[in-house]
């Protein structure tokens, strides 16, 4: 078994039965995404790799019972961005660490362009500056893909607070990354008009 | 007319454009703004700078896992496929790592793509060099630090490896950063100057059993990826000026 071209699915089945390199093979195929979201959620590359290394070996504990109406990928995020949640909320009272210019926390493609690279950086750096509970709805659904819907399952929270969420974390960002930066500092901070608080969808539903 | 509408119009709130641009609104208020948003050449380039906000995120590369992640990782399913008892992460050691920087975690990652381990052994230990014949290895669980292992989580068994099977434990000592007796890095890297073993900071560190001796064991990077060096080494007499300190070693990959 563990051949390549086995799906996702067949691997966890595979793993299931005891074959003792179908977890392994699943791991190394998803490993690099998983690991963008933990850094990117987490922002510390140790962390980041404690949170992987934990995930993992609960995905390996926890593969027997996996069922097939989700697909696998989303249920290796659902693990891996919880094993990132329980950390940061850990580490609430903790600074955290940024992540390096270079080294393990950037990619080292050659395709890479020193504008592209520099881009990347600038945003990464962006993303630092979003307090976590804004960086990790923004991390799934822009960067990662995922649905509202999903990444509100995936955090445990509701609908509204994700698209709130993503919304003010990228009002930050915009003003990060100098797309707003000729705008007045009054015309960023939101005035005192209840109303439109109130117009704003609950974010507990 | 709400407020949100009074609101609208120079200077606007950005706060407001953006639930309005990731449909966070409800859909009276979305309702109201749209047509006045629309016809704003200021609302609609500060929605325009939303959107290049996304274009940024969206176009963010996957960032590979580095090696030595990628290499902890497999080492610790190894174990958990083995039956290891489940010290999925220990936090005193990596609190160590964090004290040691980043830095150091480059070191251990350049090193596991390298490799190389060290074993201690007590006197009477058998002779240094590399041993043939492998009994099996008995799997455990890896110590992961020298302190006292806390109450209340599984016991830490000592991995037992026969002298010509050392990599039988290499996944335990890999995820492991105790240096039982010999204490912390700076002991052993005198132990290993001593066989003349020029080292960085090990990937894996541990107290093994070594045919039934107790023993240390430490896993240094070689230079050549996928190859580690395992040492062992005899925590009662190894030293800075005594090249048998070492009682074993193999190189593995």
């Amino acid at each position: 078994m563990t051949a390549a071209a086995s799906s996702d699915a067949d691997l966890i089945a595979a793993h299931a039965a005891g074959d003792p390199h179908a977890f392994s093979e699943l791991v190394r195929r998803h490993r690099d995404r998983m690991w963008a979201v933990a850094l990117r959620t987490l922002r510390d590359p140790e962390e980041a790799a404690d949170a992987l290394q934990e995930a993992f070996i609960s995905a390996f504990r926890a593969a027997a019972s996996f069922r097939a109406e989700s697909q696998v990928t989303t249920w290796l995020h659902r693990i891996v961005v919880n094993a990132c949640l329980d950390r940061m909320r850990r580490r609430q009272t903790r600074p955290t660490v940024p992540l390096p210019e270079a080294g393990p926390g950037e990619p080292a493609a050659p395709r890479d362009a020193m504008a592209e690279r520099e881009t990347r950086l600038v945003v990464l750096a962006a993303l630092n500056e979003l307090p976590e509970e804004q960086r990790a709805p923004i991390v799934l659904v822009d960067v990662e893909g995922y649905s509202v819907a999903e990444t509100a399952q995936l955090l445990g929270i509701a609908e509204g607070t994700v698209k709130s969420r993503c919304a003010r974390g990228r009002a930050k960002l915009a003003k990060v990354l100098g797309h707003l930066r000729n705008r007045s500092a009054e015309a960023n901070v939101p005035g005192s008009d209840v109303q439109v608080q109130q117009g704003r969808q609950l974010e507990e539903r | 007319m709400t407020g949100n509408v009074r609101r609208s119009g120079p200077p606007w709130s950005v706060d407001l454009l953006a639930d309005l641009h990731a449909g966070a609104l409800d859909a009276r208020t979305e309702a109201e703004l749209r047509p006045i948003v629309e016809n704003d050449p200021e609302a609609l380039e500060i929605l325009a700078a939303l959107d290049a906000t996304l274009d940024d995120l969206r176009n963010l590369p996957d960032v590979p896992m580095p090696a030595a992640v990628a290499a902890r990782i497999d080492a610790a399913l190894a174990a958990e496929a083995r039956g290891g008892a489940g010290v999925v992460v220990d936090l005193a050691a990596a609190r160590r790592r964090k004290r040691l920087g980043w830095g150091a975690g480059l070191l251990a990652a350049a090193a596991v793509a390298v490799g190389v381990v060290v074993v201690a052994l007590p006197k009477g230990g058998s002779p240094v060099g590399d041993v043939a014949a492998p009994p099996a290895a008995t799997p455990s669980t890896a110590p992961a630090d020298s302190s006292p292992q806390p109450s209340g989580g599984s016991a830490v068994k000592i991995p037992e490896v026969a002298p010509g099977d050392l990599g039988a434990v290499l996944g335990d000592v890999l995820k492991a950063q105790n240096y039982g007796p010999l204490e912390n890095q700076e002991t052993l890297a005198g132990c290993l100057a001593g066989a003349n073993i020029t080292s960085a900071k090990p990937l894996g560190v541990s107290p093994i059993t070594l045919s039934g001796k107790a023993a240390v064991m430490a896993v240094l990077p070689t230079g050549q990826a996928g190859k580690f060096k395992l040492v062992v080494l005899d925590p009662d007499t190894c030293g800075p000026d005594n090249p048998n300190g070492v009682l074993a070693t193999s190189v593995i990959g």
